[in-house]
């Protein structure tokens, strides 16, 4: 009967799963829907506001390009080095994310005309005797991977004799300035214009005597194979907002006039008025629980699928079969020897170039959590089964009975019970292991507290929470799998 | 008499080891073989042969005259009919008494599970244990799971028995228990093989006792033969080894 019931929770899973994937087709209708990949953390130009909806110039200005050419946008944020590489996989159409419009991005993407104009900014903590370039010898500044600032930061780093450190988000680099780890940093103008306006107010300023460094402008990158068809209908998109007046409604409405103080009064509608642990956990409880939700779908799927995989791969390895068993050999030792978020890059970004399809970031973290966690299954499971004694199998076997028949009535049953341990434990992994896919821009627990952090820079309170979401999740799961185990022992 | 058990010119080695070296031995229809001898002289290796537990080097093995050796899918067949006694018991842990009986003849198709379930309970009722049937095998002496692990090995109706040291694990109060169920299934003309140590038993029951010495038959005739009048000088000196202690 036990043996029943786990088949069948392994079927309806498979079920269920496949069902996901079918109802995730795209529906087509009249109007073309397009993929934009954004920034996660990059205000004023994109940002989760305190009712955890994307807002921002990049948004308002994709949202009413779209508008005016006649089709439909899914913005996903993702971060924007995932963003970049999912385009680049063509796994999405275009990425709008203050991207400054260089040679290199030119010849892989199609670059959109310019949207607007920024330059590198130097900010350092309020009060710094360090105020220029000049100052910075022997100092450390702070940047965000992948930006213009990285690039100038590095163009100059030998002239006036400073270390770069990078960082994947923007709230990483201000908070290493405010507590003295680096110096100084650099960053878009705006951007920086946005952060001391609002949750660095006491701790960092603009350094007096920077002259706004390397010019640029951002521009939309669209997939190359795009670039007749939505590359096109964007530059007309902007050309027609600017000329009408819209353009300019839009950044008004996040810099105001560009000074700090005006953008300040802008912004300060968007961000939470209780900054108590309370009053965050209250404005971001909505929040906060639907990345529990992803998180757990994504555990639970990731569970049945491992678990699918992890005990036909573990099976694999006790057949008596030289050949079978070296599959089984060779998959635990790929898998558990890879790091997670190296195969979850893999999959997502790597395998859509050579496959030419794209995968869902959720299919692929999905993918992730079975290799990755079925590996470690295959192994105790296989451990399980070579730990019941020999001598069971000799004496099945000396009855007459067929190796697959001795298996499963009388090794199995045995090997199940000494696997229970490891399978409960292998649950509490993935559910933790799950925080990783966050560099798919899975919207799952740890990437919403990455993301509300982008836009209330409350680093510390809200890591906090999400710790003791994580924690009271796995005690409950703890005390359920006890409770299972009482059973089974009974 | 037809012969149920022949192996000639057996042979085993692991590598540069030999362990088995030449063996020839039949047994014949209704006989009670008895294998002596230190420990490994290849008693039990060439008992596991039998019904192919352990492989051969070199040499044949027949059993009702189909080649053990190069069975292939065909081995299961042959070991229904083989039944086999482990020194450890070996009993299914994770089923009661009365399931480790009738799990081959149901799942090997032989009965449907009330006939199984019938016909285990009189099996029980041979070895003394009718009162265990729903007991799991935890809760049983080590002379009581012996004496399942026989019925388990009876109810696949085998022609043929083997013995691997069937008391050597037991308490010495438990012993007689299991030598009495052996002693009844001889006197019913089972064929059976047994490896052991219990000597006054083997002059009791054998009809033929082999002497192993260094993977080797040494010496093979009638319990009086081996046992009044033992001739090779590695016998006398076991014999006279296993008296005194």
């Amino acid at each position: 009967m036990k043996r029943k019931w786990l088949w069948s929770t392994l079927f309806a899973g498979l079920m269920v799963m496949l069902g996901m994937s079918l109802s995730s087709e795209p529906v087509h209708a009249a109007q073309k829907t397009y993929t934009i990949g954004t920034d996660v953390t990059f205000a004023p130009f994109e940002f989760a506001d305190k009712n955890n909806k994307y807002v921002g110039i990049d948004i308002d200005l994709m949202n009413a390009v779209a508008k005016t050419e006649g089709f439909k946008v899914d913005i996903k944020p993702l971060g924007f080095n995932a963003a970049v590489q999912a385009l680049e996989a063509g796994q999405i159409d275009g990425v709008i994310a203050g991207m400054s419009i260089t040679p290199e991005r030119q010849q892989k993407f199609f670059m959109s005309s310019p949207y607007y104009q920024s330059g590198v900014v130097m900010a350092v903590a309020k009060g710094s005797k360090i105020q220029s370039l000049s100052g910075l010898r022997g100092k450390k500044v702070a940047v965000k991977t992948g930006t213009a600032s990285a690039d100038y930061a590095n163009s100059v780093k030998k002239k006036y004799g400073f270390t770069v450190v990078t960082f994947d988000d923007s709230n990483n680099v201000y908070d290493n300035v405010k507590t003295n780890n680096a110096q100084a940093c650099f960053e878009d103008k705006p951007v920086m214009q946005y952060a001391i306006a609002t949750s660095y107010k006491g701790s960092l300023e603009l350094a007096k005597n920077f002259k706004m460094a390397s010019a640029n402008n951002y521009g939309i990158a669209v997939k190359s194979s795009e670039a007749s068809t939505l590359g096109k209908k964007i530059n007309a998109g902007i050309k027609k907002l600017k000329a009408n007046g819209q353009y300019d409604k839009i950044v008004a409405k996040y810099l105001g006039d560009g000074s700090e103080k005006s953008q300040a009064k802008k912004t300060a509608g968007m961000q939470e008025t209780d900054r108590s642990f309370i009053g965050l956990l209250k404005s971001n409880w909505g929040t906060l629980m639907s990345g529990l939700g992803e998180t757990l779908w994504l555990t639970v799927v990731g569970i049945v699928f491992a678990t699918v995989i992890g005990v036909l791969i573990g099976l694999l390895g006790v057949v008596p079969n030289k050949f079978a068993q070296g599959l089984s050999t060779t998959f635990i030792y790929i898998f558990r020897g890879l790091p997670m978020m190296v195969l979850a890059l893999f999959i997502y970004s790597g395998v859509p170039t050579l496959i030419g399809a794209k995968i869902p970031a959720f299919i692929a973290g999905v993918i992730t959590l079975t290799l990755n966690e079925g590996a470690y299954t295959a192994a105790f499971v296989k451990g399980g089964i070579s730990a019941v004694d020999n001598g069971q199998m000799e004496a099945a076997r000396s009855l007459g009975l067929p190796w697959g028949k001795s298996m499963r009535r009388v090794i199995l049953p045995q090997g199940v019970k000494i696997m229970i341990p490891s399978f409960v434990n292998q649950f509490i992994i993935t559910l933790k292991d799950t925080s990783i896919l966050s560099v798919l821009g899975l919207l799952e627990l740890t990437q919403t507290g990455k993301i509300i952090i982008a836009r209330n820079m409350e680093g510390f309170k809200i890591w906090a929470m999400v710790a003791l979401i994580y924690l009271i999740i796995i005690t409950l799961l703890t005390w359920l799998s006890n409770w299972v185990q009482k059973k089974v022992n009974a | 008499m037809t012969t149920r058990v022949e192996m000639k010119d057996v042979n085993k080695s692991y590598g540069d080891n030999h362990v088995i070296k030449g063996v020839d031995l039949k047994v014949e229809d209704n006989e009670v073989v008895v294998l002596i001898g230190p420990s490994g002289a290849g008693k039990s290796t060439v008992l596991r042969m039998m019904n192919g537990l352990e492989t051969t080097t070199s040499g044949e093995i027949y059993v009702d005259g189909q080649d053990i050796a190069h069975a292939g899918k065909n081995i299961d067949k042959i070991r229904e009919n083989i039944g086999m006694v482990f020194q450890h018991f070996n009993l299914f842990p994770n089923m009661s008494v009365l399931d480790n009986v009738t799990l081959a003849p149901i799942e090997l198709g032989k009965k449907s599970k009330t006939e199984a379930q019938a016909e285990a309970r009189t099996f029980l009722e041979v070895v003394g244990l009718t009162d265990k049937a729903d007991a799991m095998p935890a809760s049983l002496s080590g002379g009581q799971k012996q004496r399942v692990a026989i019925a388990r090995a009876l109810a696949m109706h085998p022609d043929i028995m083997l013995f691997d040291e069937p008391t050597s694990a037991l308490d010495p109060e438990m012993v007689g228990d299991v030598l009495g169920v052996m002693r009844r299934l001889a006197k019913q003309g089972m064929t059976m093989v047994i490896v052991t140590h219990e000597m006054g038993f083997a002059k009791e029951v054998a009809d033929r006792v082999v002497f192993f010495g260094d993977g080797k038959i040494l010496e093979a005739g009638t319990p009086t033969e081996i046992f009044d009048h033992p001739q090779h000088p590695r016998l006398q000196t076991f014999l006279k080894q296993v008296l005194e202690a």
